[in-house]
This record gives structure tokens, C-alpha cells and sequence, in this order.
């Protein structure tokens, strides 16, 4: 039996969607249908369905954020769902999944486009029965859902921040962007990170990553913006899971699947 | 307008294709004149040809003078007397080597240098003096023509170009105004309803019709009544309550004394669907969106109040957060300088409260 999430907000539509999706594959179960982004990621860790049918465009995070943030905490042997994303009229979103080669389909969901991804979804959950499991799958969506959080507008990018000023007690600390080892989210605030200290500074990581240069600071992690030009190697264990040594830091901090190909071998 | 490139190159011909271009009526007038004077003097043939020869010569040595040393519209003494003074030269010139090009053509003997200061051959040199500088004052009336013919179509072309950009910002000015995400979002829910409840379809189709009606019309009017504006709200509502079921509560409340109120279309709208779309939709708990109208003294103030994500809460990626109020704050300062406000701040206890406040004005 393949079993089926679906995270949207509108409980029409999420209705629709199923009794659809229902009509056209009789053998489905809808395990379960999530109101928000939060909601999305709870149910699909808590009730591993083989699909994700995701809207982009939900209260608490959107489509692309939930698929992110599963795909870093999905753990055990149970492949990575299927992801469908569902749109309204959404031109730069529709461009960026025709780029990306994402299955998607758009709202209003006409039966004729439905079918279509269904027949895919389905040759895609007979493959996966057979032994020869796709591992990469988490990491190949991390492909795809990097350059989809690329191409959609992302807060307009401000000045290159060349010195971090942190305050530490009474004094305010200068710190040289390129000194900094990695930036790391806790709660509103973001650690940064450098080879000798570490020093708090009041701003969400979502806020600061549009300041900093694209080509030296990377994302690994929802939490993690790392120095590229700090990171001496990237080892990977027998599970897969992908861990840093930097320079200067004797703590390896782990790379979330959807980044794991920024580390692979050329 | 600098930028606009005119697909009209008619002025960029080079001098001497200009030059070879006005041969052919230099020849017709010297023609002319040839019959003038063949039917003064008879010999009609041989004055024909001597005509043309010392009409052409004249013509392209002046015509050529004037093309290389003052090629510009609207002549003055500068450019007359120089040009007069070439003309005064090239007559005799021209009169002399014409005469003389002819007789070899036509194996007859013409008058040597010394036997031309006669009365008689004078005035005929004057005579190609006339006939030259009429045929250049054509030619020049002939441009001048062109040119203006040339301006017209350029300034017709711009005005086109001007209408369809007035026209494009007003489609765009629509586009803004019925979002197509909603306008996608809502069929998709119709959509649904159709299969699963065709009662409530029936209601939504009303309400998208009321809404579209509304909206669409802004175009066409400039005012329109508190009661109208309350009506296209309330439809507006409908339809995100449905959408959002039971994370969207609303309410209205407008004094029956105030439904003739007068305002500008689409001064409320703005700030009902802010409260909906940045306030209400992306938080989790959905909440209430309360719009009331009062009258205070000779003013009107109307109150968008949403219990939704506060103004430092909202989503960075959504952007366009205030789009819509600063094009209404532009509009009311256009309208009512300083008599209109529009404000935003925190709601209690939690939200946004959107204030617009506008003179007062009732229906006559």
C-alpha cells in the first residue's frame, strides 16, 4: 500500500486534492492532510508516507522551508518521500520548478495534469520495491530544492557586511567577516563563530545570510552558515551522514542531507 | 523620450545620392525654360538641349555647393549670401561651358569668352541665374517638406508610443489589484465546492462575481459610496473565508448614516487584503479582521484592524508589505494633502491596526 501526506492549507483544496488523487489511484491511503509547513514535517517524520504532496505557500513555513527541514531530520533506513509540489498561479515558482525538473502541479488541479503525476508516482514507488534502493534521494532533492530557493525572490540583498560588531559585556567587539569560521542559529540570535572566540550578535541567520558573499559562505545546515575557505575536509559515515573539520575548531559540525553535494568529489 | 528609436532613415541618404536624387527636376525646369524661350526665339530643338546642358551644369554646381557647405533647414543671411554669391559666379560659368558642351554635340560654332559682353547674351546669363536659383529654392521647399512630413510621423509614433504605456500601467494598475495568485487560489476552491457542496459553490460564485465587479470597475469611476466599498469587502471576505475556513473570522460594521459617504475607489481594499494576506494567512491560528467606518466631526475614519502577524512579524520572503498602502498614502496626498492620513501600528494585543482618515463627504 503507498501512503500518501498531504500539507495544505485551505481545507477545501485539501479535500479536492484527495478525493481526486483518490479517483485516479484507488490503491492510495491519505494518511493524513496537514494544515501548515509546521504541521507538514511533524506528520511526515511521525507517519513516513512514500508522497508528499506539499503547497508552497502555507501559514508557519512554506512548501520549499517543510521540504527542507524534513529532509535534514529524516533518519533511518525508510527512503526519502516523493515530493510533489502544489501551486496556485505563481509565475517565478512555475519557472523554477520547469528549471529544476520538479514534479509540480498547479492550482486549480486539473484531473488530466493529476493523472500524469500519478502514473509517474507510481512507476517511481515500484521501482523503489524492488532492492536496488535510491539512497540519493534526500541528497538530489537537496540539489534541486538549492536552486529553487535560489531562483524564488528571497529577501532583496543588502550591502556586503565586511565587519561583524558584537557586543560582549560593555564592549563591542569588531570582528572581520572573513575571520569568522561559521554562523550558527540559536533561537533569534546567531553565534559567530570564529578560530578563537565565539560571540553573540541579535539577528536571525535568515536576516544576516543575504549580507554575507554567496561564494564564500555557504549554507550546510537550516542552522549553519559555514566559511568555505574553514573547512579543511568533510568526512562521511557508513549511514551517509556527512560531518566538517574546520580549521581552527576542533567541533565537526554535521551537513544536512539537502547540502551534502557541496561536498562531494569533483 | 530620448531613448525611443524612430524607424525613419529618409534623412540619411548621403549628399550625393541627394545630389543625382534632385538631377531629374533641374532637367524639367530646364526643359521648361528651353520652351519658353524656343517660343520666343524659335529654334526649339537645338535651345532644348542647350537649355538642359547649362541648367544642369548650373544647377549641380550650386545644388552641390549647397548640399557640402550649408546643409541646414532654416536659412539666414549667413548661408543666403554665400549661396547667392556662388550662384552670381556659376552662371556665366555654367552659361559659357553649357553653350559650349552643346555646339560640339551639335557641331555648331559658339561665341568665344570675347564676344560675350552682349546685352543680349548678358540677359541670358542672368536668365540661368534666375532659372538656377529657382530650381534650388524648390528643391529646398521640397526638403523642407519631407522633413516636416518626417516630423509628423515622429511625433505620431511617440503620441503611440505614449498612449500604449498610459495603457500598460493601467493593466498593470489591475493586475496589481486582483492578485492572481487569489484569483487562482479561489477558482481552485470553486472548483472543489462544486464537487463537494454545489449550495455553498453557488454562494462563492456570488461572491467572486461581487468582488470582480467591484474591483474591476475602479477603472471607469473615481468615487464610489462607503456602502459600495463595504459591499465589495464583505464579498472579498467571503471568499478568504472559505478558503481559510475556520482560521478566518470577520466582521463589519458600518453606521447606516455614513452608506452615502463618498470616497476614492479602492482606498480600502488595499488595506483590507494587507491584513489578510500579510496579517491573517501566513499565521498558523488564522484570527479576526475587524472593519469599522465612524464619522467624527467633518471627517472620516475608517479602521482595518487584523489580529493576525504583527508588522515585525511577517515573513521577509513574502516581501510587498506595504506596496499597497504607500500607492494609497501617494494617492490621498494627491487628493487631499494634508486633510487625508493613513496610518499603521500595533494592534492590542496582538496585530496590525490600519487607520485611514479623509474629510467627510456625502452623496448630494
Amino acid at each position: 500500500m503507498t501512503r500518501a501526506l498531504i500539507a495544505e492549507d485551505e481545507p477545501i483544496l485539501a479535500a479536492t486534492l484527495a478525493k481526486t488523487l483518490l479517483g485516479l489511484w484507488p490503491e492510495l491511503e491519505i494518511v493524513a492532510t496537514a494544515p501548515n509547513g509546521l504541521a507538514a514535517v511533524e506528520q511526515g517524520l511521525a507517519l513516513r508516507p512514500d508522497i508528499l504532496f506539499l503547497d508552497i505557500r502555507m501559514p508557519g513555513q512554506t512548501g520549499l522551508e517543510a521540504a527542507e527541514e524534513l529532509a535534514e531530520r529524516w533518519e533511518g533506513p525508510q527512503p526519502f518521500p516523493h515530493i510533489v509540489f502544489v501551486t496556485a498561479f505563481d509565475d517565478y515558482a512555475v519557472e523554477a520548478f520547469e528549471r529544476a525538473a520538479v514534479d509540480y502541479v498547479l492550482k486549480p488541479v486539473s484531473s488530466g495534469r493529476l493523472g500524469r503525476t500519478v502514473e509517474r508516482l507510481r512507476g517511481l514507488v515500484n521501482a523503489q520495491r524492488a532492492p536496488a534502493v535510491d539512497v540519493a534521494g534526500a541528497e538530489s532533492l537537496g540539489q534541486l530544492l538549492g536552486q529553487l530557493q535560489a531562483l524564488l525572490p528571497a529577501a532583496v540583498a543588502t550591502e556586503r557586511l565586511s565587519v561583524v560588531r558584537a557586543a560582549v559585556g560593555n564592549v563591542v567587539r569588531m570582528i572581520p567577516v572573513a575571520d569568522v569560521v561559521y554562523f550558527q542559529a540559536v533561537d533569534k540570535y546567531v553565534n559567530v563563530v570564529t578560530a578563537e572566540s565565539e560571540a553573540l550578535i541579535r539577528m536571525p541567520l535568515k536576516d544576516l545570510l543575504p549580507q554575507l558573499d554567496p561564494a564564500q559562505f555557504r549554507q550546510v545546515s537550516r542552522s549553519m552558515v559555514v566559511n568555505m575557505a574553514c573547512v579543511a575536509s568533510a568526512g562521511r559515515d557508513e549511514l551517509g551522514k556527512v560531518t566538517l573539520n574546520l580549521r581552527g575548531r576542533t567541533d565537526k559540525p554535521r551537513v544536512s542531507p539537502v547540502y551534502a553535494h557541496l561536498f562531494r568529489q569533483m | 523620450m530620448s531613448s525611443l528609436t524612430l524607424p525613419i532613415h529618409t534623412r540619411r541618404l548621403s549628399r550625393s545620392r541627394r545630389l543625382l536624387a534632385d538631377l531629374p527636376l533641374s532637367i524639367g525646369i530646364s526643359a521648361l525654360l528651353a520652351v519658353f524661350i524656343g517660343l520666343v526665339s524659335g529654334r526649339f530643338l537645338e535651345n532644348l538641349l542647350v537649355s538642359i546642358m547649362i541648367g544642369t551644369i548650373s544647377f549641380t554646381v550650386v545644388n552641390g555647393g549647397r548640399l557640402l557647405f550649408w546643409d541646414r533647414p532654416d536659412w539666414g543671411v549667413r548661408e543666403w549670401a554665400p549661396f547667392m554669391a556662388l550662384a552670381v559666379v556659376a552662371a556665366p560659368v555654367a552659361h559659357f561651358c553649357g553653350l559650349y558642351l552643346a555646339g560640339l554635340l551639335l557641331g555648331i560654332r559658339t561665341p568665344t569668352l570675347a564676344e560675350y559682353p552682349t546685352v543680349e547674351r548678358v540677359s541670358m546669363v542672368l536668365f540661368t541665374l534666375l532659372g538656377t536659383t529657382l530650381m534650388v529654392m524648390l528643391v529646398m521647399n521640397r526638403e523642407r517638406i519631407r522633413r516636416v512630413e518626417e516630423e509628423h510621423a515622429q511625433a505620431r509614433l511617440r503620441a503611440e508610443i505614449v498612449e500604449r504605456q498610459a495603457l500598460q500601467s493601467q493593466l498593470r494598475l489591475l493586475q496589481a489589484q486582483i492578485e492572481p495568485h487569489m484569483l487562482f487560489n479561489t477558482l481552485a476552491n470553486l472548483q472543489g465546492l462544486i464537487a463537494l457542496d454545489p449550495g455553498r459553490a453557488s454562494e462563492m460564485l456570488d461572491q467572486l462575481i461581487q468582488y470582480l465587479r467591484a474591483t474591476l470597475s475602479v477603472s471607469r469611476s473615481e468615487t464610489t459610496t462607503l456602502e459600495q466599498e463595504f459591499g465589495a469587502m464583505q464579498a472579498y471576505l467571503g471568499l478568504m473565508g472559505v478558503r481559510m475556513g475556520e482560521r478566518l473570522a470577520y466582521r463589519l460594521e458600518l453606521p447606516p448614516e455614513l452608506r452615502a459617504a463618498r470616497l476614492p475607489t479602492m482606498l480600502l481594499q488595499p488595506l483590507v487584503e494587507n491584513a489578510i494576506v500579510h496579517g491573517l494567512e501566513p499565521k498558523v491560528d488564522g484570527g479576526e479582521v475587524v472593519v469599522t467606518a465612524i464619522a467624527r466631526s467633518d471627517s472620516l475614519e475608517i479602521e482595518v484592524r487584523d489580529s493576525g502577524l504583527g508588522l515585525g512579524q511577517r515573513p521577509s520572503r513574502r516581501g510587498g508589505g506595504g506596496v499597497g498602502v504607500s500607492t494609497t498614502r501617494e494617492r490621498l496626498e494627491v487628493l487631499y494633502g494634508a486633510r487625508a492620513a493613513i496610518t499603521l501600528s500595533p494592534a492590542e494585543p496582538q496585530g496590525t491596526l490600519a487607520r485611514l482618515t479623509l474629510p467627510l463627504r456625502m452623496t448630494a
